[in-house]
């Protein structure tokens, strides 16, 4: 795990459960032992033993801030000068271009058009007076929670590869995700449920797909799972109707005797342990998983603060409310997707930002103040790091004379952070007087990686995965922590 | 200046290829000794942690200078005094607190080893690596030294399996481990059988095999597993797994590769045919070259094996502008499938701790960039092109030239048939008069006509057409159309008698004068000239249709409705128009005089909400008639149908390109090209140049790495891995100075020298492999062995596995005997043609099969669900070794998966065939764990189904669904 290992696949010495004689009888043995702590005594007593339960709760690496992590994904790509980073000289150049000396790549080769001012207006939200726009009137009230992160930068300009790169740290599909590496390093506080959970937009995943949170190179024990947005929350969770639980239970204990069995048979089989063990877990979350999503339990107050069975807010809002679940349920990663499949059905607003904005800020404006509200009020946002945004930004000069939509921009966005911590009502890093590109306190995605490990109590550098003969990390080579931010 | 550098390192890798050691021959013994005796400890067993940029403890022992300067605990060694020198005190081992190596890093030295440094540092520690030449990460001296790179020992002359466990047993006894007993005979036949096919023995071979009690009984089995052709389907895909085979190109939209099936079973072949690896690999690298004058089949073998290089994966939008990153694939993978090196670390700097550098790199990268890879398309280049024929020009001649005759032929009467229908349409322009006007037919509803006294000459045409109206939904129209002469004893004509006799011919002349046209008057009349006797599923309907059109003109002969999307009435008479494409019934008049017309329009198929409409319409030109009905027999006598183009078979391969050296990128930057690098081999291994001017290197660059001894090396550790679970060397796409040392350094040179002596025969090697004790050994874990050697690292046992993805499915479906054994070849992609994949609507498909599990379609971006959920091989990196994973959405596939279930209940249907419930048990066991229950296997079974709440055939998928989910089922002992 830590890179302090001498063997090149960070394999350490395994402690050798060893069962003398006959087992423990009964109908879930591997759960008996684990309530009877055999397990995980001798998982202790080990240096490090992932061999029957790879996602058993490990010590952070240093200090945690956050437990748990909500990415609220943007996906599509958000415009920065329209929401969170407030550009008063884009009113007194309208119409002009932007200045010739600034090079970018025009991305897909789309018209190049003028600066144009943001689409609605920027007022001051709580005591700290934090400029947001018109397009998230329920998030400015918790103005004073955000660490608004205005100087980001990205290394591609395209969604693919840019949302892959937000994800994993490289634009090259492959790697671990964030919320993969997270669960490595973490393991989960609740095994009856998915250490790392993602929530797809209805409409449709990001268009890189699984490798956005794939555990790469990592076992498939660490990659996200997928809650689908309609039907069972994962697959295979439910089977045939006419399968009652107790005759499942039936057929559990049967196979629990047969596998006790074949185990008596074979004395140290830790890995016949471990997959007896993951049957009985496997039975856990047929229940745990729906009875996480289930809504019914929550008041109608609740509900309607998240604006779940109101439009345009019932999808992102029954998500949030999910989320803020998951979250108590201990675990570890979350990540929902606002938008999903094509073009104006996420945030890639070339047609127009208004008609876009419009309608994806008002979908998610509500539930995320929702869920910061009820994440304190519950007393989690303590300890749950909220984050916000999208793969890249967007320009600051509109796709023609009087278009009024915006192409992509990874030179300079916005994310912001809230919770764990995390210094509220505060700006770290800025754009140029166009919103174009960082310029101060600049923040690389390795940047923003670091300090995201950092805050739930994970050293980026010390976090490796060693993978065909190289001590790989989220950041690579890069990346350092912006303590700045960190209260 | 570079030059010289390279006829230095030249030199010295020839030197090293000939297993001279060249020590200077003014070095003084002190030098000799040093070069002999104690840089190969300190490189194998030291370097690891002690060179370069690794330092533990602050100690570098890879110059003088650097153990002078010695480590956090002060100088390791004083010269001259080994008692006083830290490292000697380490490597005794005496010391609690300081043991060097580590036990993890090999453990103690040999006696002699020890001796060596002790007498190194009593004569003074002579060092002469004052000023190393590097290469790459090491230093030339070094890389000279490293034991990979050492030429292959002498072959055993009389090789045996009990060699192998000779050694094996040497180093047990050494570390104290008592090996386990000979494992039973059906486990040994169950992990044999699995081994080598991926499946399980059926109960029949486990009691030949326990019949058999003759001493070769288990060579037999081996050999019979090896015949059988489900062994180069298993075997193969470990390859595909080191080649990160997969039948999608890994671009943003993911595109298939509809051809490169033909690479992934000419693997399964190879290995089938016990192809020589050596010629194997050539193949692989350069099977167009090596094969370009040989026979039409034995070429057409060369172009596919270079598959390997053409799968390579690629990257971004624009893959063309991306293809350095392509060939770093190609290089990355080359090094590490075939030489254990990696050899795509150096693509922007040099190799951080083996002897590559960036100009080793960008010298073999001009061999690729001299090759034309086969594209697959991506999205601003969307089809595939330079894909390889698998046919000579003559032969492609052969195939297209009649075809492109008939399109041609085809052509020539389509104009002339246009022609003729333009001088009719200026016929009927002239004498057009509409009888009844277009008119609306309701959704569902029924029109009927009646017209009286119409005037007619001999030759005029009654017309009765049928429109789509917008929704173009409610297409099936019945027409009842009855033409009446006026006068005592008139004759009448009515679409109804056409009913039994509508597939005679179009012009239809049914003896009675009157003759019938069947048209589609988008433009001008066109004939309907494809006609179907019957229609699939309803024999009694019979049509009429233009080439690539849906039905036109149909008729139920049934004297019942027949019910296809619509209810069809008995004994009827449809027209189906389509979307802007009105379909017409044309009668050429057999009456001089009046005529009286009847019948009904009605839409019988009422969904699209609009209905349709007709027209009947008098054309008034004898003319007409004539040259309508002249029109129809050209134009089925002109029907000339040319077919789809000829497919001519292609192979996702490469060729040669036009040949050129590569430009160094700095920093692997492609914007940034400095100097033209040759193409040569590695330095390392000698760095010769390519020497033909007209070819891309590809080659030489197979006969190089065929013929080095790291390429024999790393394959047999691949085999034993693939026997045994874990290889001689762990880290098996690594045996550069990154990699683990050798468990038995002994063994893999004595296999690697043994299978280049076999002339690279696979399956000699599986024999000698097997045959040892050490492969038939009980998984039996024992104290105090599974304490020191939990890993087995030294064989005193055999390890247990749980089954690979494929096995695992492969098993289900035997069990439930659904496996179609037989090879599959292409997959039902989507035809190149209707591409339109994009980034944002990438290529995604399942294509579910009875086939073994090797021929399931694998994407790059996309993970197979199964394959990806049991710990599949990654598409996009070579997978050296399969991961084994346990999470409880595994168990949930156990639990709920429908194809598990599905699996498990024909398993039961197989069971239900036997009558009483012992006899049911008998066989399940018998086919799932190759064993008989237990009594109390019986009873707790028979309860079970006695117990168990749901119907007797519910209870026996139940019982089956635990079976197949169990630790017993899933893993070989």
């Amino acid at each position: 795990m830590l890179n302090t290992s001498k063997y090149p696949c960070g394999q350490t010495r395994r402690e050798f459960v060893w069962r003398m004689g006959h087992g423990v009888a009964g109908l879930a043995m591997a759960d008996l032992l684990f309530r009877d702590g055999f397990f995980r005594t001798s998982a202790l007593a080990a240096d490090s033993d992932e061999t029957l339960n790879p996602l058993a709760p490990k010590p952070p690496q240093i200090m945690p801030r956050a437990k748990a992590c909500i990415f609220l994904t943007m996906n599509g790509a958000p415009s920065q000068v329209d929401t969170f980073d407030y550009k008063p000289e884009l009113e007194k150049y309208a119409g002009q271009p932007l200045p010739a000396d600034r090079k970018y790549i025009n991305s897909g080769g789309r018209k190049v058009g003028y600066l144009t001012p943001a689409w609605r207006k920027f007022r001051p939200g709580g005591e700290s007076g934090l400029l947001i726009s018109d397009y998230f009137p329920n998030v400015r009230e918790h103005a004073d929670k955000l660490c608004v992160l205005n100087s980001c930068h990205t290394d591609s300009h395209a969604h693919g590869s840019a949302l892959v790169a937000m994800n994993t740290g490289k634009t090259l599909i492959g790697r671990p995700s964030l919320g993969s590496w997270a669960v490595y390093g973490l393991g989960t506080e609740n095994e009856n449920l998915p250490g790392y959970v993602v929530i797809l937009d209805k409409r449709g995943g990001p268009i890189s797909g699984q490798p956005n949170w794939g555990g790469g190179f990592m076992p498939a024990t660490f990659s996200g799972t997928l809650f689908r947005p309609v039907g069972d929350p994962i697959l295979d969770l439910r089977g045939p109707g006419h399968m009652t639980p107790q005759a499942q239970r039936e057929q559990l204990d049967l196979l629990a005797r047969l596998n006790e069995r074949h185990l008596d048979e074979r004395p140290g089989g830790r890995e016949l342990a471990a997959r007896m063990n993951s049957y009985e877990l496997a039975y856990r979350m047929q229940s745990a998983t729906p009875e996480a999503v289930d809504l019914s339990g929550e008041t109608q107050a609740t509900l309607d603060m998240y604006g779940v069975g109101r439009q345009p807010t019932d999808e992102f809002g029954r998500n949030c409310l999910i989320a803020r679940r998951l979250v108590e349920r201990g675990v570890r990663f979350i990540q929902l997707y606002s938008g999903g499949g094509h073009l104006e059905e996420t945030w890639d607003a070339h047609a127009g930002i208004e008609s876009n904005h419009g309608q994806h800020g008002a979908e998610v404006d509500q539930p995320i103040a929702a869920l910061l509200t009820d994440l304190e009020r519950r007393s989690l946002l303590d300890d749950t790091l909220v984050i916000w945004g999208g793969e890249f930004g967007r320009m600051p000069f509109s796709e023609g004379k009087d278009a009024p939509g915006r192409n992509h921009n990874p030179y300079g966005f916005t994310m912001w952070l809230a919770g764990a911590g995390v210094k509220g009502g505060m700006r770290y890093g800025k754009t140029d007087e166009f919103g174009f590109e960082a310029v101060e306190n600049k923040i690389h995605l390795h940047d923003l990686h670091a300090t995201i490990l950092h805050i739930m109590g994970l050293d980026h550098e010390l976090l490796t995965y060693f993978h065909q003969g190289r001590e790989e990390s989220l950041t690579d080579v890069g990346g350092e922590v912006i303590h700045d931010i960190l209260g | 200046m570079k030059r010289i550098l390279w006829s230095v390192l030249f030199s010295v890798g020839i030197a090293v290829h000939l297993g001279l050691v060249p020590v200077s021959a003014a070095a003084d013994d002190g030098e000799a000794f040093f070069e002999r005796m104690v840089r190969p400890i300190l490189v194998e067993h030291c370097y690891q942690c002690h060179s370069g940029v690794n330092s533990e403890g602050g100690l570098l022992l890879d110059s003088h200078a650097g153990w002078r300067k010695g480590g956090e605990t002060g100088a390791s060694i004083v010269p001259g005094r080994p008692d006083d020198s830290l490292l000697i005190k380490a490597v005794r081992y005496n010391d609690d607190g300081l043991k060097m190596p580590p036990e993890e890093a090999g453990g103690r030295l040999t006696d002699e080893q020890i001796a060596a440094l002790e007498q190194w540092v009593r004569i003074g520690a002579p060092d002469p690596r004052d000023t190393a030449t590097k290469l790459g990460g090491m230093s030339v001296a070094d890389a000279k030294t490293w034991w990979a790179f050492q030429p292959l020992p002498m072959a055993d002359p009389e090789p045996s399996s009990a060699k192998i466990d000779q050694i094996i047993d040497r180093k047990l006894a050494d570390v104290s481990i008592t090996p386990t007993e000979p494992a039973d005979k059906r486990t040994l036949l169950r992990r044999a059988t699995y081994d080598l096919t991926g499946l399980p023995p059926t109960p029949a071979e486990v009691d030949a095999f326990l019949a058999d009690r003759s001493p070769d009984a288990f060579a037999k089995v081996i050999d019979r597993l090896l015949d059988s052709p489900q062994y180069g389907i298993h075997w193969g895909r470990h390859w595909l797994d080191v080649v990160r085979y997969a039948d999608t190109a890994g671009e943003n939209t993911d595109r298939p590769l509809p051809h490169a099936w033909r690479y992934r079973n000419w693997v399964f072949e190879s290995f089938n045919g016990d192809r020589p690896f050596d010629e194997f690999v050539r193949l692989q690298l350069a099977g167009d070259l090596i094969r370009s004058n040989s026979s039409d089949q034995d070429r057409n073998e060369g172009l596919i094996a270079t598959g390997y290089l053409a799968i390579a994966r690629r990257y971004g939008h624009d893959i063309d502008k991306q293809a350095y990153l392509m060939h770093e694939d190609v290089i990355d993978n080359l090094g590490k499938n075939l030489l254990g090196l990696t050899t795509g670390c150096s693509r922007c700097h040099d190799h951080k701790y083996d002897p590559i550098t960036m100009e080793d790199y960008y010298a073999l990268y001009g061999i690729f960039e001299s090759t034309r890879f086969a594209f697959p398309g991506c999205e601003p280049k969307g089809q595939p092109r330079d894909l390889v024929p698998l046919l000579s020009p003559a032969q492609i001649d052969a195939r297209m030239k009649p075809w492109e005759e008939q399109v041609a032929r085809a052509k020539a009467e389509q104009e002339k048939l246009e022609q003729a229908a333009k001088r009719l349409l200026e016929l009927r322009a002239d004498s057009l008069q509409h009888i009844i006007p277009k008119t609306m037919v309701g959704e569902g509803a029924r029109v009927p006509i009646k017209i009286v006294n119409v005037k007619l000459r001999k030759g005029e045409v009654l017309q009765l057409t049928v429109f789509p109206n917008g929704s173009h939904g409610a297409d099936t129209t019945r027409i009842e159309w009855k033409i009446q002469e006026v006068g005592d004893d008139g004759r009448s004509w009515s679409v109804e008698d056409l009913i039994p006799v509508i597939s005679r011919g179009n012009p239809l002349d049914v003896g009675d004068e009157a003759r019938w046209c069947f048209l589609e008057s988008t433009a001008g009349p066109a004939f309907l000239t494809q006609r179907l006797d019957s229609l699939p599923e309803h024999a009694s309907l019979k049509a009429w249709k233009r080439s690539g059109d849906a039905l036109s003109i149909f008729v139920n002969t049934d004297d019942q409705p027949v019910n296809v999307w619509t209810s069809l009435p008995a004994k009827a008479f449809f027209v189906h128009p389509e979307h802007n494409r009105p379909v017409a019934v044309a009668l050429v008049s057999p009456i001089d005089g009046l005529a009286n017309v009847s019948g009904a329009v009605t839409d019988v198929h009422p969904s699209g909400g609009d209905g349709v409409s007709f027209e009947l319409a008098h054309i008034a030109s004898p003319d007409y008639g004539e040259g309508l009905v002249e029109l129809g027999g050209n134009s089925s006598s002109a029907d000339i149908d040319p077919g789809p183009k000829p497919k001519i078979p292609v192979a996702y391969a490469v060729v040669d390109a036009k040949p050129i050296n590569a430009r160094f990128q700095r920093r692997g930057d492609p914007e940034q090209l400095g100097d033209e690098i040759p193409r040569r081999w590695l330095s390392v291994f000698g760095g010769e140049e390519i020497a033909t001017s007209e070819e891309s290197g590809r080659r030489e660059l197979a006969d190089w790495i065929a013929e080095n001894p790291l390429t024999a090396r790393v394959i047999v550790n691949r085999l034993w891995q693939w026997h045994f679970g874990r290889g001689l060397v762990a880290t098996p796409n690594n045996f550069g100075s990154r990699g683990e040392l050798p468990s038995h350094p002994e063994l893999l040179e004595w296999l690697a020298a043994e299978f280049v002596a076999n002339g690279y025969r696979m399956k000699k090697m599986h024999r000698l492999i097997m045959r040892t004790a050490a492969y038939q050994r009980s998984s039996r874990m024992m104290l105090p062995s599974i304490e020191t050697d939990p890993d087995n690292r030294f064989l005193g046992r055999f390890s247990r596995r749980r089954l690979r993805a494929e096995e695992i499915r492969d098993s289900l479906l035997v069990f439930a005997g659904q496996l179609d054994p037989t090879p599959a070849e292409a997959h039902p992609f989507p035809d190149e043609s209707t591409w339109t994949f994009t980034q944002h609507d990438p290529f995604n498909a399942v294509y579910e099969t009875n086939k073994r599990s090797a021929f399931l379609m694998v994407q790059r971006q996309r993970r197979h669900p199964f394959l990806a959920l049991f710990d599949g091989a990654d598409p996009n990196a070579s997978t050296p070794a399969r991961q084994t994973s346990t999470v409880p959405t595994q168990a949930l596939y156990f639990l709920n998966d429908p194809f598990f279930h599905a699996q498990a209940a024909a398993l039961a249907d197989r069971l239900a065939e036997f009558e009483d419930v012992d006899e049911r048990l008998e066989q399940a066991y018998r086919l799932i764990f190759q064993r008989s229950p237990t009594e109390g296997e019986r009873a707790t079974g028979a309860n079970f189904l006695r117990q168990y709440p749901a119907e007797a055939a519910e209870k026996w998928r139940a019982f089956a669904r635990v079976l197949l989910a169990s630790n017993e089922c899933v893993h070989v002992d």
